[in-house]
């Protein structure tokens, strides 16, 4: 199996194969300059980047830094700022409710990356075999929730988790009367039900990518496994989920970051509560700069988590990833 | 050769962000302070106003339509003043006040922020008003409750004394609006005066199957149900001391533990919706709308919408004392006014301030879902609002108005909304919710 989905590489690949062959002129040129090191003509081409590096230097690099350097002072944002060195870190490695953040992010990612890609490849591996009628419209059916802002979502759902809402309505129909709640009111479960609505976000995303992945799949491989007596599970696990692995480290590390970065949705459902049941970094983390004042703190909670996002998308391009070395 | 150059490269960014480091490293946040601007404590002010043309700029978040209804009722009787009110969201405003103070531009009216605004205190931006106060006698327009509330020491750390820094223009109160159908039904005729015939009637709704009070502690109305009782046990000058951050105030007392424990007892009753931590104030106020409870806790800011919603069947009782004798007490504050030290046109806006407190400026205060501060002269609008009147009227008598628990320190809100919600699942015990808020309040003022 592994062997003909080697074979169709070259076929796949073939048409950005002829578009670079296309202009073998310009490249060749441009390695020349480069090996014969020509200097000048090397800087003049930095002048086409400095228009985006001094906008980058200036909007992500300066404020990044920026960050971390307050992250190392005592400070409310207006009067003179103590320097406090790496002691706000530490205090977010010893705070309960501040490591407690942390790990009910990393419960959301279950919610927010792991669910929406299992059934984003479920759908697809039921949607891909053949060509249906109809594909555009649920395609934007699905994409639908991407295009609303997190707010709008976020108020939608906390009506339909109220106590008079569609969720109880429902369970009501079905007779299960018993365990209607207000959802988001529940110590045990407020968590899940925020975890939940992240997932109905981020599902249509995954489900987008992973369809127009194997749009770019051979159909002659389908057709020669299906000869060789391949099931549907079969094709799906041999030729589908290899195929779509540039796809699943993409959708896995938008949606890793969507769920270690949450704010909006949180903070327009639960604002943290149940009794800081579903309080989230990037919460926090507005608390403590716009409320309590205290901007040294919030930035190093600010640095803590990017390096989090930052250790978590390197884990994945490790573990799933490997693209790049085929 | 390629791999020179990704060396040199990685060299030279290194070296960018080595030298940018330094540039960061050369300030520390916060910089120095600029040259204080005069706090006006020794200045002359005057209650004549002068013929001359005068322009206010004024940055203000709360009640667009009614600071418009205002200004343009106090220009009409001073037509040479001209305000410019520029209407800012909460959100932006907290955040660029102090900035916007400090600046050469500095609005010469802002509307008044005891959070955002401790540093401008602190930094003396803020135009000390006692002058005015007194040449206009304020305390005497104005309920003296609430301009206590708007005083302060001069490091902003203790409120309710000292200097005054803002004025009143609308009032809020909580207490409990009920549904009269719902009463009826159930048989009740009076409405409690004191705790134990509340605690008799909400009894009688749960035993009914009805749901006593309609709490939304998703948000904040589980502070103003704990608050509440606050009032009913704790004496009025401890609280003060407590949320006013004087020296020594403490929560952690037996009088606040047995209105803590009376909180939690009735969450543990079933007095409160089963669902009080899923929902908000406003779903909770949508449900007692929809007849779904007797009570709900809520302040006079939702009473525009019950009235609509319900007309003559809703009606608001004070909260109930613990003896009839005792004064008729709610949580409340203000939307108030500061003057920028900066100002040279304070005799002017000052002018406006005492307007606040005319008859003229009543109507369209109260018409905008705020209480006036002259409580006399609050129009009779029908219903349930004219009993809001009515309490309000009995509360500013009786010095009645506390400020809300939250004001004790900047970091106490969160850890209230958390430790209520927490009580009312019955997941936290009274006497650790009261010693986790006074050792938040205890914290702030051992650091600043």
């Amino acid at each position: 199996m592994r062997a003909f989905r080697r074979s169709a590489i070259p076929t796949t690949k073939s048409p950005s194969t002829t578009t670079v062959a296309g202009r073998p002129g310009k490249s060749a040129a441009r390695r020349t300059t480069a090996a014969t090191g020509g200097g000048r003509s090397r800087w003049r081409s930095y002048i086409w980047v400095l228009p985006a590096f001094v906008f980058y230097i200036t909007f992500v690099v300066f404020p990044a830094l920026h960050t971390f350097w307050f992250s190392l002072f005592d400070w409310n944002g207006v009067s003179r700022a103590t320097w406090v060195g790496l002691s706000n870190y530490a205090q977010i490695l010893t705070d309960a409710e501040l490591r407690g953040a942390i790990w009910h992010a990393l419960i959301l990612v279950v919610f927010f990356s792991w669910l929406p890609i299992l059934v984003g490849l479920v759908m697809v591996g039921l949607l891909s075999r053949h060509q249906r009628r109809g594909m555009t419209f649920y395609r934007t059916l699905y994409f639908l929730p991407q295009v609303l802002p997190m707010v709008a979502v976020g108020i939608t759902w906390r009506w339909m988790y109220g106590e008079r809402g569609t969720f109880n309505q429902v369970l009501g129909w079905l007779g299960l009367d018993s365990i209607t709640r207000a959802w988001l009111g529940d110590f045990d479960l407020a968590l899940f039900a925020v975890g939940l609505i992240g997932s109905w976000a981020l599902t249509g995303l995954c489900m987008m990518l992973f369809l127009t992945g194997v749009q770019k799949v051979d159909t002659n491989l389908y057709e020669a496994a299906r000869l060789d007596g391949a099931g549907p599970i079969r094709e799906f696990l041999s030729i589908t989920l290899p195929e779509l692995r540039g796809e699943i480290v993409v959708a896995m590390t938008v949606t890793t970051v969507a769920a270690l970065a949450s704010f909006d949705i949180v903070f327009v459902t639960t604002n943290g509560g149940p009794g800081g049941q579903t309080t989230v970094p990037g919460l926090l983390l507005y608390r403590l700069a716009f409320s309590d004042r205290r901007v040294g703190l919030a930035a190093a909670m600010g640095v803590t988590l990017a390096i989090l996002i930052l250790a978590a998308v390197y884990l994945i391009r490790r573990l799933v990833g490997d693209v790049d070395e085929q | 050769m390629p791999r020179t150059n990704t060396s040199r490269t990685a060299k030279r960014s290194l070296a960018v962000i080595a030298a940018l480091a330094l540039v960061l490293a050369a300030c520390v946040p916060g910089g120095e302070s600029e040259e204080s601007p005069d706090d006006g404590s020794d200045q002359d002010v005057s209650t004549e106003l002068s013929s001359e043309e005068v322009t206010l700029e004024m940055s203000f978040i709360d009640g667009p339509d009614m600071v418009d209804q205002l200004v343009a009722a106090f220009t009409e009787e001073n037509p040479h003043v001209t305000i410019n009110a520029e209407f800012t969201t909460f959100a932006d405003y907290v955040r660029q006040i102090t900035l916007a103070m400090t600046s050469d531009t500095a609005p010469d009216i802002a509307q008044y922020n005891p959070g955002a605004m401790k540093e401008l205190i602190v930094e003396d931006e803020l135009l000390r008003l006692d002058p005015y106060s007194d040449a206009y006698g304020w305390t005497d327009s104005f309920p003296g409750v609430s301009l206590e509330q708007l005083m302060s020491d001069e490091e902003a750390q203790v409120y309710g004394e000292g200097n005054l820094y803002a004025v009143p223009g609308g009032l809020s109160l909580t207490g409990l609006f009920y549904n009269k159908s719902v009463a009826a039904d159930l048989g009740i005729s009076e409405m409690p005066q004191t705790i134990g015939e509340l605690e008799t009637q909400l009894e009688t709704a749960r035993e009914a199957g009805v749901t006593p009070i309609m709490v939304g502690a998703l948000d904040s109305a589980g502070i103003h149900m704990w608050g509440a009782m606050l009032n009913v046990y704790m004496p009025a000058d401890e609280y003060r001391d407590w949320v006013n951050g004087v020296d020594g105030g403490n929560i952690d007392t037996p009088d606040a533990l047995e209105a803590t424990e009376k909180f939690a007892e009735w969450a543990a009753a079933g007095y409160f919706n089963e669902s009080a931590n899923g929902i908000g104030q406003a779903d909770a106020t949508a449900q007692f709308a929809a007849g779904e409870s007797l009570f709900l806790i809520n302040g006079n800011w939702a009473a525009a919408q019950i009235d609509q919603e319900m007309g003559d069947d809703a009606g608001f009782i004070a909260f109930p004392r613990l003896d009839e004798g005792d004064p008729v007490m709610g949580n409340g504050f203000s939307v108030s006014y500061s003057i920028s030290s900066r100002s040279e046109t304070a005799d002017a806006a000052a002018a406006f301030f005492d307007f606040l407190a005319s008859e003229t400026a009543a109507p369209i205060i109260a018409q905008n879902g705020f209480l006036p501060p002259n409580a006399e002269a609050a129009p009779d609008q029908g219903g349930v609002l004219d009993e809001l009147t009515a309490e309000f009227r009995q509360v500013v008598a009786d010095d009645g108005i506390n400020s809300f628990p939250d004001f004790a320190a900047p970091e106490i809100l969160d850890e209230l909304v958390s430790g209520i919600q927490s009580m009312i699942a019955e997941r936290m015990e009274p006497a650790d919710f009261l010693a986790s808020i006074q050792e938040i309040r205890d914290t702030y003022h051992e650091e600043s």
